[in-house]
């Protein structure tokens, strides 16, 4: 019986849980205790991928599905006919302490739904957290999502014990929130936001100074937003990105590609999940972080949302070919990033080989550069490889996966039902390019 | 064409590289002595493994080259691939030459070599911290089976000694038949060979059970991947996987 209840409940709630993207274990460097059990690995472990090629790091699970609140994008909204169920704290615990030692995973994410009111359900989240750390000595990874509404002295006493906390912010505009998730405020998502932004970067830095002083959230907060439920453009949502890296000290942002989930007006009528612009995003996310790109940069009001035929940053090489070809041997690094198909580990291969001697295209080859993309972008001792007109048409040819030369209007219609080749669609989740 | 054949031990290999530089008598080839196959053309020369010699060439590499290439060298010698003592041979060879520059120098072939042996070696480390699958048997014991590609249970021990430090446990390469075992105060590697079940605990198929559950439940239906998850997880993997077999 109980083992069965069990079965049942872990099949809800982990249902319910699985379209939360993130499932990163890294940037906490917390260690063991005397007595205890488990540590963080800094950059993160996958113990499995699921089949659909997604890494399992995390046992991923709400608390409760039973939801107060109405969102029409989620299946928990409160008028949705589904089977309910909630873990007590105490089976949480369990489940959590016995899939870790067994080494299924890193630690774990706890989530929820509303339940009577966002104070009741975040007491219940920092019980069950408590238990672990508190009473079992548990020091592996915690992901906890903080519930926009709860008392801060709620969501800051579970910053001290957890590794991550995220606040989501679910749609990228205020009016789309209005419209779908109307029981939600603004107010309530940025607020606990900012303030575990500051909290977070002042530990940091008293930690800088006594290193014994406790920490808080030490892996960062994140997010994760929704696309394709609203009408917003992919400027939009990247110039919001952008916004949350700087002011609220943001570790990630996460995009999830809306699943249609009911037939309400207000939503759009896609049957599939607009995967291939998810995927843009993400790469243009990673362009931001990690390539000294801005939101201005790749996107503008003329041309608001991504080519899904093309990565955001070939789409922006070609329209910036003024800037090309560069000198591989000559460029400084931060401008052979912004070469398509460059990333960071190849342009530290080439800036560390080049002062040996001068590389030419078969050196490139040796170190493990990978030419498909950036031929067309470089020279290398003067010379170009690219074997065709340096013309931004010719080179869009190129660089367009053969089986899509489709007539131009696919670029418009934003919930296209064509895949990503599989080479990029390995990217999905990291974005690197 | 001469080949020196060694123990198969680290201190072994050592000494045989020893042995290459100091002898008149260059090896064409460094080998286990149990690899060995006698032909016409070959001379074998077995290596008597000299704790005193091989210490001498793990200070020189240490000093005269690099942490670093020690620890690659380390890492190739644990790959168990076919002709990887030679290879190292070779690589150290040219270490003493150019010295601290060693590993940046990729445009030559045994470097290359060796780091993408390296790189393997540590990506395999680096999956079974996530793939290692320990079921509880009676008398309080973690039991994990695996059979790597590369012997790399020594390289996984001190994660697990850290992270499970409060149980008992055994990593047991069924491959090689030998096992790391941990008793919550110290980890060290023994010879071991089981045959007959193991004997579990009496609540370890209710977790086995639940994992399965869960990991099933995972996936997303509308966006399934077999190959993209056999590319993470080689299907070679999988036997020891509660949750794939
Ligand atoms: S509050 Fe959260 S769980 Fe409840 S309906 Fe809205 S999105 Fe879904």
């Amino acid at each position: 019986m109980f083992v069965v209840e069990l079965l049942e409940k872990l099949s809800i709630l982990s249902a319910a849980a699985k379209y939360d993207v993130s499932c990163s274990s890294s940037g906490s460097t917390r260690k063991n205790i005397r007595g205890g059990l488990g540590n963080a690995a800094q950059s993160g472990i996958c113990h499995s991928w699921s089949d659909d090629g997604r890494c399992i790091s995390l046992l991923k699970i709400l608390l409760t599905n039973y939801c107060v609140y109405d969102c029409a994008y989620c299946v928990n909204r409160v008028s949705n006919d589904i089977p309910r169920a909630s873990f007590t704290p105490e089976e949480v615990v369990d489940l959590t302490i016995n899939f870790y030692r067994r080494n299924y995973i890193e630690g774990l994410f706890l989530s929820s739904a509303i339940w009577k009111n966002p104070n009741h359900t975040m007491e219940l989240l920092v019980r069950a957290v408590r238990k672990l750390r508190v009473e079992y000595r548990f020091n592996g990874y915690i992901h906890l999502k903080a519930i926009p509404g709860a008392d801060w002295k709620l969501i800051a006493e579970a910053g001290t014990l957890v590794d991550r906390m995220s606040v989501n912010i679910e749609l990228p505009s205020s009016e789309g929130l209005k419209l779908l998730a109307p029981q939600k405020r603004k107010e309530n998502i940025l607020k606990p936001m900012s303030l575990l932004g500051s909290q977070i970067l002042e530990n940091r830095e008293e930690r800088k100074r006594f290193r014994k002083a406790p920490s808080f959230v030490p892996a960062g907060q994140s997010t994760q937003l929704i696309v394709g439920a609203t009408s917003d453009s992919d400027l939009r949502i990247i110039k919001l990105s952008e916004n949350l890296y700087r002011s609220f000290n943001m570790k990630r942002v996460y995009y999830s590609a809306y699943v249609p989930v009911s037939s309400n007006p207000k939503l759009p009528s896609i049957s599939t999940p607009p995967l291939d612009r998810e995927h843009r995003l993400y790469q243009a996310d990673w362009l931001l972080r990690f390539y000294g790109f801005e939101a201005q940069e790749l996107l503008s009001d003329s041309h608001p949302n991504f080519q899904l035929e093309l990565d955001p940053k070939s789409d922006w090489a070609l329209r910036h070919l003024n800037l090309f070809p560069v000198e591989v041997n000559k460029a400084d690094y931060h401008l052979l990033l912004r070469v398509p198909g460059i990333g960071v580990k190849s342009a530290q291969k080439i800036v560390a080989a080049r002062r040996f001697h001068s590389l030419d295209y078969e050196d490139l080859h040796k170190i493990g550069v990978v030419l498909r993309r950036a031929r067309y972008f470089i020279t290398c001792r003067g010379k170009y490889y690219g074997e065709v007109p340096f013309r931004e048409d010719v080179i869009k040819q190129r660089l367009v996966p053969k089986q899509k030369q489709e007539p131009s209007w696919t670029q418009l219609s934003l919930f296209s039902e064509q895949s990503i080749p599989v080479e990029d669609r390995q990217t999905t989740i990291t974005g690197e390019l | 064409m001469i080949y020196y054949l060694y123990d198969g031990t680290f201190e072994g290999l050592l000494t045989a590289i020893y042995e290459a530089y100091y002898r008149r008598e260059k090896p064409a080839f460094i080998m286990r002595a149990e690899e060995y196959e006698a032909n016409l053309f070959s001379r074998p020369v077995i290596i008597i493994t000299d704790s005193e010699k091989s210490d001498k060439v793990y200070r020189s590499i240490e000093d005269k080259i690099s942490r670093q290439a020690l620890r690659h060298v380390y890492y190739a010698y644990l790959s168990d691939i076919k002709g990887v003592a030679t290879l190292i041979y070779r690589y150290l060879q040219l270490g003493w030459q150019v010295g601290a520059e060693l590993d940046s120098q990729l445009f030559r072939e045994p470097v290359r070599e060796m780091l993408a042996i390296y790189q393997r070696v540590s990506k395999e480390r680096h999956r079974m911290l996530g793939l290692l699958r320990f079921c509880k048997l009676t008398g309080e014991i973690y039991f994990a089976t695996c059979e790597p590609d590369h012997n790399i249970v020594g390289l996984v021990a001190p994660h697990f000694a850290r992270r499970l430090a409060d149980q008992n446990w055994v990593i047991y390469d069924q491959k090689r038949g030998l096992a790391a075992v941990y008793n919550q105060r110290e980890w060290f590697i023994t010879n071991l060979n089981l045959s007959g079940q193991l004997l579990y605990e009496e609540n370890e198929k209710i977790y086995q059970q639940l994992w399965k559950q869960y990991f099933a439940g995972t996936a997303i239906q509308d966006r399934l991947n077999p190959k993209l998850q056999r590319q993470f997880m080689p299907v070679r993997y999988w036997q020891h996987l509660d949750e794939k077999n």
